[in-house]
């Protein structure tokens, strides 16, 4: 019981401490961080690029996702999304079939995928035709 | 029809630099689409045609985002040619934007369709998302979405690195709740939150334009990795070389020697104890730096710490900075 309670301080302990630095690493300057990743024998252009890389391909997921539905004629509630353990999930605000993706892999699965929404047509504006 | 446009542009407008071209024929069209965009925040002009739109293009672009109707006339007065496919004056004035400026935001209305791969555009347009639905959904996310595109593109190499630091140490913090997930995990996780409002609370994650991004994706990653951490559970099944093995004297032997018991985690506490003496002795010509980290590990706050040791608010910067910089990159200090 003593190792589990001493296991608890130590980790309670690390975490304080790496989430101090995680937070004080916000405050260095622009010439101190760039110096340091320098030091560090790495470009920091390089560096920085990479994570702008990161935030980037998230974006191109859910971009692919939202192509997928968009072009069977899915509509997402973009407020809709929810986060599982297994990954993101959401609903076809039309036709109530389930979609939902993995971020890790980019896999997409859910009833939405088998085929074109069914009630797609619900919120169309027949602009050809009234103008005819 | 020209008093509920001039309502509408009576509107308050918030002081944002945000603005926006659109370009559409239809006034139900453009009350609706006009409305949304203000709703967001967007200053709008407006244009009725291919003709117009590039005039207005000319004299005021670029725009945060034009948003361009598939079908607009080619200029004042001509008739919309619906055979023209798939160059529409809609799809014809996106690329004359586009030659102008290959970097412009746009967005294409194709309310006449019923999904996005009815819709014949030129291979060049075919990133550009589509606006298929009238329903109040797809606008405020595409917005949303060019808008998170927009900053990122603005983050300067500073921003990233620092980013990216602070979310090796929040993974760091995790020790083994992190599961194997890297700082890039963590950053790509804020990311999708920031885009999805996927999120712990009702409200979500999604971005407040008035919070800088930086700050509100440290927010988010501050949020997400005290989530996997509540969602880590202790009781999850050791490794065998995790369970600690004692004999009768009370002596400690390796896990492997022997089947496992059902002790608590031996090693993974050597392992942190180990890694708290690392970063003391680390420091242990710098009192300074061993106060601060000292105080780090017991959970006091800056001001308690200066107050503690003595310490002066530049004096607590400038070990502050000592200490990242010897925990940093070049130590390994934030990769883990």
């Amino acid at each position: 019981m003593k190792n589990m309670a001493d296991k608890r301080n130590h980790d309670e302990r690390l975490e304080r401490l790496m989430n101090r630095l995680a937070e004080s690493v916000l405050g260095l300057s622009d010439e101190a961080i760039l110096a340091e990743t320098n030091e560090a024998a790495s470009d920091p252009e390089q560096e920085a690029e990479r994570t702008r890389l990161v935030l980037r391909r998230a974006s191109e997921l859910l971009d692919n996702v939202n192509r997928r539905l968009s072009n069977l004629g899915h509509t997402i509630n973009s407020n809709g999304w929810y986060r599982g353990r297994s990954g993101y999930h959401n609903t076809c605000v039309t036709c109530g079939s389930f979609v939902s993706f993995t971020p890790a892999t980019g896999e997409m699965r859910g009833d939405a995928l088998d085929g074109l929404c069914a009630q797609s047509g619900r919120y169309m504006i027949r602009k050809r035709e009234a103008s005819r | 029809m020209a008093r509920l446009l001039s309502f509408i542009d009576a509107r308050p407008q918030f002081a944002s630099p945000k603005s926006a071209l659109l370009v559409e024929n239809d006034e139900s069209l453009l009350i609706f689409l006009r409305t949304s965009l203000k709703n967001e925040e967007y200053a709008v002009r407006t244009a009725a045609n291919r003709e117009e739109g590039l005039r207005v293009y000319r004299d005021f672009g670029p725009f945060n985002v034009v948003l361009i109707d598939y079908y607009v006339p080619p200029s004042n007065g001509a008739k919309i040619d619906h055979c023209a496919l798939p160059q529409t004056s809609g799809t014809a004035l996106a690329m004359d934007i586009r030659e102008m400026n290959p970097s412009q935001k746009m967005i294409i209305a194709a309310f006449d369709y019923q999904n996005a791969g009815q819709v014949q555009r030129p291979p060049e347009l075919m990133h550009i998302p589509l606006l298929i639905d009238s329903s109040n959904f797809q606008l405020p996310r595409l917005l949303e979405k060019i808008e998170v595109e927009r900053a990122i593109e603005a983050l300067t190499p500073s921003d990233l690195l620092r980013l990216q630091r602070s979310a090796d140490y929040r993974v760091q913090s995790l020790g083994r709740a992190a599961r194997g997930r890297t700082g890039e995990d963590l950053l790509s996780e804020a990311q999708l939150r920031t885009l999805t409002g996927a999120g712990a609370t009702r409200e979500g994650r999604h971005w407040n334009k008035h919070v800088d991004f930086v700050w509100h994706l440290t927010g988010a990653m501050r949020s997400i990795s005290s989530c996997w951490k509540r969602q880590f559970k202790d009781m999850e099944p050791y490794l065998i070389s995790e369970i600690p093995i004692h004999d009768a004297e009370g002596q400690e032997h390796s896990p492997l020697d022997n089947v496992a018991s059902g002790d608590a985690a031996a090693d993974q506490l050597l392992i942190e104890k180990d890694e708290e003496d690392r970063v003391l002795t680390m420091f242990k010509d710098d009192t300074e730096a061993t106060q601060v980290i000292q105080g780090w590990l017991d959970g006091l706050t800056k001001d308690e710490i200066m107050s503690k040791y003595g310490l002066g608010e530049k004096q607590y910067a400038a070990v502050v900075k000592r200490i990242l910089k010897l925990l940093g990159p070049r130590n390994g200090g934030s990769r883990g």
